[in-house]
């Protein structure tokens, strides 16, 4: 099925994609950086449950690619299948056959993708019983490399991460912004191709959140990671995102992506610019009415 | 001001400690005038002093008998309990084995384990043993079972071995219930190491109460059953300390 692309004065790049449709609509229009293949795509994937003897759909026929360098934002209305997404994409989760995926390239196995991507679920998931330090280097930990090694690599980034001093902390003693930091600074330290972000700020109050999405912008430039990031804000998605990509209501397919032409460094006053408001009217009338719908396939 | 919060706690619980042995000191002397009934501290305490060779020969023996016991019961729990976590089979075969032999009173077997053991050290150190390692194989087991998927998932995805996930997440994981268990455990060793002394010994705390009891000699009575307090507090405040120290962590899982 043909994608339907609209070119918009602002840079924004809108593309509507039909359920189910194949492989290349999705992110066709998004200029691939030069050579190298995309870090991820998956096409048409799909996911069906078993509960309790009825099929259940949680989504069906995705599409996504994710090119080397990027920043990508996934959000969509509750319940839409993000975390089914995020379960394939981890290589937590076997998806259907019939769809494909391909890693760097190369056709892949969902649960072939264990290892090779670095993710970060919504719960911080730090071991009480392990210093700060102990914790971001628990990747490299188990990857063989000793531990005053790992330590010693560690070390120099606690500074840009705003841990320092709290290296030999244990996890309970830190705030939910900082040990969520923490996590983040482990996820980095497992060094993948692709780095997969779960709503990693979903439970800080509001304020905190804004400070880690500008933080967050920060450390990427200076690492610059191919980053998938879900979310259910759409704010933290345009601010943060290269290209913003929006799920349908359940069964969770693609029904937009958005190119979010807002130079970088971005600073906190992008929020309230023309081309920021321009975006999120965009995506803003899309979750509307993908929230309506799966609001209504709910009341049913 | 008072030096620190330590000493002040310190104080707080050992007042009323101190507030009963006044107590009994006074009451003891002023109503049970013969020592038939219950004789007063100090006169327990000399008694202790003037028996102090043999007293400190059975603390020696009961405290000997009950680690004996305690130490190779908490390894064996553990191992047990690891062994289930792991292998279903072996949990299906076994455990219901293990809730069996724990329905049986230990009492029960006594006379048995003295005819196999003799009655020398071993038979006391294999009741001690008997009664202590079942609640740590329960804790061992269900702790390493309640490991947060998500937790397991991430060290997978990092290529942990089977090894690893073991050592680096689903044991510290269960310790704490296995502290808990070895706290429950040092004072059953105990309780086994003293019954099994009435079965059949030579020295031991349990003996000296047996002896005290025959001969109604009240103050000895009380001087072993005193001993045998001291002897079970310490052991309980060591575990305790040692779980403190090193296992704080079961309010964070």
């Amino acid at each position: 099925m043909p994608a339907l692309a609209f070119n918009v004065p602002t840079g924004v790049q809108p593309e509507v994609v039909a359920g189910g449709s194949h492989a290349a609509a999705c992110g066709a229009s998004v200029e691939p950086a030069a050579g190298n293949p995309p870090i991820i795509v998956l096409e048409s994937v799909s996911k069906t449950f078993d509960a309790h003897g009825h099929r259940v759909v949680a989504i069906d026929g995705v599409d996504l690619r994710v090119d080397e360098g990027e920043f990508v934002a996934l959000i969509g209305p509750s319940g839409c299948g993000k975390s089914t997404l995020f379960n394939i994409v981890a290589g937590l989760q076997d998806a259907d056959s019939g769809g494909t995926i391909r890693f760097g390239g190369e056709r892949r196995k969902s649960t072939e993708l264990l290892g090779k991507v670095s993710f970060m679920p919504q719960r911080d998931l730090l071991f009480p019983w392990r210093r700060v330090i102990d914790n971001v280097i628990l990747a490299l930990e188990v990857e063989g490399m000793s531990r005053s090694d790992a330590r010693a690599r560690a070390l120099p980034m606690f500074a840009g991460f705003g841990l320092s001093g709290f290296e030999r902390h244990y996890p309970n003693q830190l705030s939910g912004g900082m040990r969520q930091r923490v996590a983040l600074m482990r996820t980095f330290l497992f060094e993948r191709p692709l780095m997969l972000l779960d709503e990693p700020f979903g439970a800080l109050d509001s304020l905190t959140r804004a400070m880690m999405q500008r933080w967050l912008l920060d450390v990427w430039q200076l690492h610059r990671r191919t980053v998938l990031f879900i979310t259910h804000d759409i704010d933290e998605a345009i601010f943060l995102g290269d290209r913003v990509v929006v799920m349908t209501a359940r069964p969770g397919r693609m029904k937009l992506s958005v190119e979010v032409g807002i130079e970088r460094p971005r600073h906190a006053d992008i929020r309230t610019s023309a081309a920021f408001l321009e975006i999120r009217k965009t995506l803003l009338a899309a979750i509307e009415e993908e929230s309506m719908k799966s609001f209504l396939s709910e009341s049913v | 001001m008072t030096r620190s919060p330590f000493l002040r706690n310190g104080l707080v619980q050992v007042a009323p400690l101190l507030l009963c042995l006044v107590a009994w000191e006074v009451l003891a002397r002023i109503f049970g005038s013969t020592h038939a009934v219950m004789p007063p501290v100090s006169t327990i305490l000399l008694g202790i002093f003037a028996d102090g060779n043999t007293l400190l020969r059975s603390f020696g023996r009961t405290l000997a008998e009950t680690v004996l016991g305690f130490v190779p019961a908490a390894a064996f729990g553990f191992i047990a309990g690891a062994l289930f976590a792991r292998v279903r089979i072996a949990e299906r075969m076994f455990f219901p084995l293990f809730l069996i032999s724990q329905t049986v009173p230990v009492v029960a077997f006594g006379a048995l384990v003295i005819i196999w053991f003799g009655n020398g050290i071993m038979s006391k150190v294999a009741i001690a043993f008997y009664l202590t390692f079942f609640p740590v194989t329960v804790n061992t087991l269900r702790g390493l079972r309640a490991v947060d998927q998500d937790k397991i998932n991430l060290l997978k995805s990092f290529g942990a071995s089977a090894w690893m996930l073991f050592w680096r997440l689903e044991v510290p994981h269960a310790l704490p219930g296995i502290m808990a268990a070895l706290l429950l455990g040092v004072s059953l060793s105990l309780v086994g190491a003293i019954v099994g002394e009435w079965f059949g010994a030579t020295v031991g705390l349990g003996i000296v109460l047996v002896q005290a009891m025959y001969a109604e000699d009240m103050v000895r009575l009380w001087g072993a059953i005193l001993l045998c307090g001291i002897l079970g507090s310490t052991l309980y405040g060591l575990v305790a300390f040692a779980a403190r120290r090193w296992v704080w962590w079961g309010g964070e899982i």
